[in-house]
């Protein structure tokens, strides 16, 4: 039955193991082979050894798969994120239709966003009927103890920075299973929407978002809250009101930590670390310094700092490259302002601004000066020098010729000119600055008032605290082989050491 | 002020310039992670903490990566870590029953050097059934992934579940034919897959050196 088509080659065999299975040539082959014995056992013999079929069946056959999913801890990004009706499932029924759920006095209203620590939810509170915005800890991530404490920790530690540029933080729930924290409600978008939306924004919007995020990133230092990953998605621009607030202070990066996600997938984006902490190195408050340069740079531009196709490829950018100046990007953007953003930018800390409060005065003073005098583009001579080279030493070369000839004739007034339009003018206090002040005060004021006690917070965080340690050292029912987690730690601790120490040995001798 | 927490998640990421680094690390993680979890739960410990047992080992691995250095005594990356990963677990499994480790001496060092240690045959023995286990189950969902779900099903019914094929083909409405393709094309992909796992360090000096 098979005559009419002759048997098949060595190639085509690979075509039906590896091939594509809609491809016209895999069918071509696949229809001959089905019915030809002969070229079946060649298949099977080019497939590999049948022992392989044996092996699979017995290792394979009564694989425990409804584990699989438990045994998942995070370490990998890959995995992704569970699906919204599965994460949702911790959540009270709903006292009204529209909803999707109750969590204690709160009505989840919908979910406005999940990422690596967990989700967040637009709620309200029936107690003192207001929007809130509910930020839960991942599932997998409630069940570490140390992720719940370093979750409530940091819960702490923000909710001691209330500022007009804060995202306020109003209760910190200890939930038996899924702590949650639960902040202002802001009704706008992201600063990485308005730029994805209308592209680069003019010099002086970069600079009163700069002034804005700066002050509020000082009032969190002073506390001693780094943020930690300030980028334009944390940054939220208030509907209608031209104010923003800097949010997930400290606790994305934190909890990230404690979920060790120790894999080469990112959560989230890398644009905006700062190198030291791509290094894994100590960090301090500059690291946000860094991190508001890259932002400033996204929000001049449209995009940030450093690009590549993959995390570790911005990461090492982020490290060892220089970015291309702000003002040769976009050439409306001030000179001044190109300056601060590079300075934020340098690599060392220490060549930074010093603190955020510098930043913000250097803003301040910038925007001033540019309201009343307009900007300065040296830039426009510097890119035009860069762009062409040879007509520009050609220019150089008569321009120099005629302020020789110049001097000749008429030196002392050229000289004069020359150094005052470069000199630069002395700041001046921005007259806009006051009525934006009183309005944060009342701001401020109004939030305040929302706000649970400092007192009553510390309370429940602490609360949260006792449980998370019970739940982490509880006793499991174990052979004595295992014994009690606690101690587990310590040996596996010692071993690793030991491991470690001795691993160039142990590699050298196992090696084949 | 100074922050205690540096983020090593990142500092991994750069320690692991090579992509296929990465990937390595990511097999691991798929492999290591159920592979954990099970012996640990098999000797009694409750759902939570088996899976704080699970960090803790990908944890002390990842640290241990700082400790990578390319050197073509060693090998390439994924052979060393799943190594001292194996050394890990299995020293860790056998140590428990004589005494506390933490007295720091080189007892460690020397027991991770020997191949066949007494004390820890059976543990080994176990734990590389477990391992080789893991490494079929994760090339098993590599290849589903890369075939169509019929085929895959052929594969299944007929060389693992063991029915007969004729039964398999009137089930899926194939030829008889087209299930002994289908064998054939799964076996020999998963061959492919395993073989990736496994130790081949002449292929990967080389593509180590080039970089």
């Amino acid at each position: 039955m098979t005559s009419h088509l002759k048997h098949t080659n060595d190639t085509e065999l690979q075509i039906l193991l590896c091939g594509d299975e809609d491809s016209d040539e895999y069918r071509r082959t696949a229809a001959h082979v089905e019915t030809c014995e002969a070229c079946q056992k060649r298949l099977d013999t080019v497939a590999g050894p049948t022992q392989l079929d044996a092996e699979t069946r017995e290792l394979l056959s009564d694989y425990p798969w409804e584990a699989l999913s438990n045994s998942r801890t995070g370490f990998q990004g890959t995995d992704g994120l569970p699906d919204q009706a599965e994460s949702l499932t911790f959540l009270n029924p709903p006292s009204h239709p529209e909803m999707l759920g109750r969590l204690g006095r709160y009505e989840i209203e919908r979910m406005i966003g999940s990422g690596g620590m967990g989700l967040v939810l637009k709620a309200f509170d029936t107690e003192l009927n207001r929007p809130v915005a509910i930020k839960v800890l991942a599932q997998h991530l409630a069940h570490s103890g140390a992720a719940r404490q370093r979750f409530a920790r940091e819960s702490r530690a923000v909710a001691a920075v209330v500022h007009e540029h804060v995202v306020a933080i109003h209760n910190v729930e200890a939930d038996d299973q899924n702590p949650f924290l639960v902040m202002q409600y802001v009704a706008g978008e992201s600063l990485q929407a308005r730029v994805d939306r209308e592209g680069p924004l003019d010099a002086k919007e970069v600079m009163r978002i700069g002034i804005q995020a700066a002050s509020g990133l000082a009032a969190a230092h002073e506390q001693g809250v780094i943020h930690r990953d300030v980028k334009p998605a944390n940054i939220l621009l208030e509907q209608g009101v031209e104010r923003i607030l800097l949010t997930d202070f400290g606790l994305a990066r934190t909890v990230d930590d404690a979920s060790l996600t120790h894999t080469g997938i990112i959560a989230g984006t890398p644009h905006y670390m700062s190198p030291e902490q791509a290094n894994g190195d100590t960090i301090d408050q500059r690291t946000d310094l860094f991190s508001l340069g890259s932002v400033l740079y996204f929000m001049a531009t449209g995009r940030p700092p450093f690009r590549a196709e993959r995390a570790m490829g911005v990461l090492n950018r982020v490290c060892h490259d220089t970015h291309r100046p702000v003002w040769q990007v976009n050439s409306d953007i001030p000179d001044d302002l190109s300056d601060i953003i590079d300075r934020l930018l340098e690599k060392k800390a220490s060549r930074r601004f010093a603190s955020a409060v510098e930043v913000r005065e250097s803003l301040v003073r910038l925007l001033a000066r540019t309201q009343q005098h307009g900007t300065r583009h040296r830039n426009r001579v510097k890119s035009f020098v860069r762009q062409r080279p040879f007509l520009s030493s050609g220019a150089i070369v008569c321009l120099a010729s005629v302020i020789v000839a110049g001097f000749m004739f008429i030196p002392s007034s050229v000289e004069r000119t020359r150094f005052r339009s470069i000199q630069p003018t002395e700041p001046v206090a921005p007259d806009n600055n006051i009525s934006l002040a009183q309005q944060d005060q009342a701001i401020a004021a109004e939030s305040a008032v929302y706000s649970a006690t400092a007192q009553e917070i510390s309370a429940r965080l602490q609360q949260l605290e006792a449980t998370s340690n019970a739940a982490q050292f509880a006793q499991p029912a174990s052979d004595g082989f295992w014994q009690d987690s606690a101690s587990f730690k310590v040996r596996l601790d010692q071993l690793e050491r030991d491991t470690f120490r001795d691993s160039s040995i142990s590699s050298t001798k196992e090696e084949r | 002020m100074k922050s205690p927490v540096p983020d090593t998640r990142n500092s991994l990421i750069l320690r692991l310039p090579d992509k296929h680094d990465v990937e390595a690390w990511d097999q691991f993680v798929s492999i290591y992670e159920p592979l954990v979890y099970r012996l640990a739960r098999s000797k009694g410990l409750q759902d939570a903490d088996a899976r704080e047992v699970v960090q803790e080992v990908l944890v002390s691995v990842s640290r241990a990566i700082e400790q990578w250095e390319f050197d073509p005594e060693r090998g390439r990356f994924r052979d060393w870590l799943f190594r001292i990963a194996r050394n890990l677990m299995i020293k860790f499994m056998t140590r428990r029953k004589h005494r506390p480790i933490g007295t720091g001496d080189s007892g460690i060092a020397q027991m991770l050097e020997q191949h066949a240690d007494p004390v820890s045959e059976e543990e080994s023995e176990r734990f590389d059934l477990e391992y080789r286990r893991e490494v079929f189950r994760w090339a098993a969902e590599q290849v589903q992934e890369q075939v169509k779900e019929r085929t895959w099903q052929a594969f299944w019914l007929s060389s693992i579940e063991g029915h007969q094929t004729e039964d398999v083909a009137l089930k899926l409405e194939m030829s008889v034919g087209a299930i002994h393709i289908a064998r054939s094309r799964i076996r020999s992909r998963l061959r492919e897959a395993i073989k990736t796992l496994e130790q081949d360090n002449t292929e990967n000096i080389s593509s180590h050196n080039a970089r």
